[in-house]
């Protein structure tokens, strides 16, 4: 971590633990949240917090443990950072979380490559008619 | 947190001390980059297409590394790209990535409602014929069905299933044991490396048919084939107290004698 004020601080959660994960290439020196919570809820088992963990280690990232709002809220104040940047993710919980934080500072979340295109109109009432529109995208043919 | 650890040991000892509510064995998957690069350099499109079904089939264990993000599907994709194979001989493996892809969008959609009923089962029972405990001998490995004790014990010491493995178990958890698909797909997040909210509750739900238009079941022989007769060989219960054993009009008659739904063959990145 910097020794010195900086304006932006990086939060990279459980779906995007990659060093190329845009939030951390945009902005290289970031804290991870260890989302403690979520473990409890779904009684997560000792493998997958293992696994989790090896990941987190080769990240050039902090971690810290407990809850996401106040553990994130606590480094903001620490770091003396304006901005949160982050990386999208479908989680409810996670837009929850984001909602929360935008009321108290300036929140950029930034996408990741997608498969497919966005499409103005997809129809997803089964696998079959997504993958109709897919396959037309996803590799070269 | 501490970011230092001298060994594997090391950090298993550490984690054990500081989460001492996470239970359970630790698989021998390594998580990080490193790990899922070289898994996807091993990755096999040819072999993939014909022998994905089998549990020895070219499968490619990056499902733990995609839920966390630690490789994107784009990445995949692209690399695929990069080694030059054509469409045909990606289609099959690419049709399986976009199966995550379309299970996120409709995460996206529904959010928690991943947790409802989508629709209503098509067993001829309703949800409240299902119950909400999950039997102590599927948790303990202890039914008698080698398959299946084996599944259990696999899952909760590897945090790994086969693909196939796990529509098995899903299926005999639900339709075999009539348990609600939600106690089954809580059983699995705790475990699962890959677990995730999407394809594993929506999955279920393809399997109880709650969000499709049958249940998936399967036979005694479409399992002896696709494992090579591994666990039936020697499983006691082969010949005639097998409770998968029939043709399957005939395990439709016992499993759901009041349902009406098409014989035809199921696919969720499997086929029967
Ligand atoms: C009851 C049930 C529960 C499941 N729970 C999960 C889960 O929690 N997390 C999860 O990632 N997958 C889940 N799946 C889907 C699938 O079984 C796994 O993704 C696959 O077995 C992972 O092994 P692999 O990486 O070797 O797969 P491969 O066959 O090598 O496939 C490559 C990748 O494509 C994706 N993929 C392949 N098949 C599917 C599928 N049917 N649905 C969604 N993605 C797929 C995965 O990301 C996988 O890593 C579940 C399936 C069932 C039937």
């Amino acid at each position: 971590m910097p020794n010195f004020p900086s304006p932006t601080l990086v939060w990279v959660h459980g779906d995007s633990l990659s060093p190329t994960n845009p939030a951390l290439l945009t902005y290289p020196d970031a804290p991870a949240v260890w989302d403690e919570e979520l473990l409890n809820q779904w009684q997560i088992s000792r493998k997958r917090i293992v696994f989790i963990y090896e990941c987190l280690l080769e990240l050039p990232v902090e971690i810290r443990r407990g809850n996401v709002m106040e553990k994130l809220t606590q480094l903001m104040q620490e770091y003396g950072a304006q901005k949160l940047v982050t990386t999208q993710s479908p989680s409810p919980r996670f837009q929850h979380i984001c909602q929360e934080l935008s009321r108290q500072f300036t929140l950029e979340i930034l996408a990741i490559p997608p498969l497919i295109p966005p499409q103005k109109y997809l129809d997803l009432k089964r696998f079959s008619r997504y993958w109709k529109v897919a396959e037309k995208h996803i590799y070269p043919h | 947190m501490q970011r230092e650890f001298a060994s594997r040991e090391d950090l298993i000892a550490y984690v054990t001390q500081v989460f001492p509510g996470a239970k359970g064995a630790v698989s021998e998957t390594v998580g990080g980059r490193r790990a899922a690069l070289h898994k996807l350099a091993q990755l096999q499109p040819h072999a993939y297409g014909d022998t994905r079904n089998y549990l020895d089939g070219a499968v490619t264990h990056l499902s733990p590394y995609l839920r966390h993000g630690v490789l994107t599907l784009a990445e995949v994709r692209d690399y695929l790209q990069s080694q030059g194979y054509p469409w045909s001989v990606v289609e099959p493996f690419l049709r399986q990535l976009a199966w995550r892809d379309y299970w996120q969008k409709l995460y996206e959609q529904w959010g928690e409602g991943i947790w409802q009923d989508r629709e209503p089962y098509k067993t001829g029972f309703t949800a409240a014929d299902y119950g909400e405990e999950l039997p102590a001998d599927i948790t303990n490995g202890t039914t008698g069905l080698l398959c299946m004790d084996s599944f259990s014990q696999e899952l909760q010491t590897t945090g790994y299933l086969h693909n196939h493995v796990r529509l098995w178990l899903a299926a005999y958890i639900i339709h075999w044991r009539r348990v609600k698909w939600q106690t089954g797909a809580a059983w699995f997040l705790m475990h699962l490396l890959d677990g995730d909210p999407a394809s594993n509750n929506l999955s279920w739900q393809w399997v109880a048919s709650t969000f499709s238009v049958k249940p998936y079941y399967f036979n005694q022989e479409n399992l002896a084939r696709y494992t090579q007769q591994k666990w039936c060989m020697s499983c006691p219960h082969l010949a005639k107290t097998c409770p998968f054993l029939g043709s399957y009009e005939q395990l439709h008659k016992r499993l759901f004698p009041h349902a009406e739904f098409p014989q035809s063959h199921s696919r969720l990145g499997t086929r029967r």
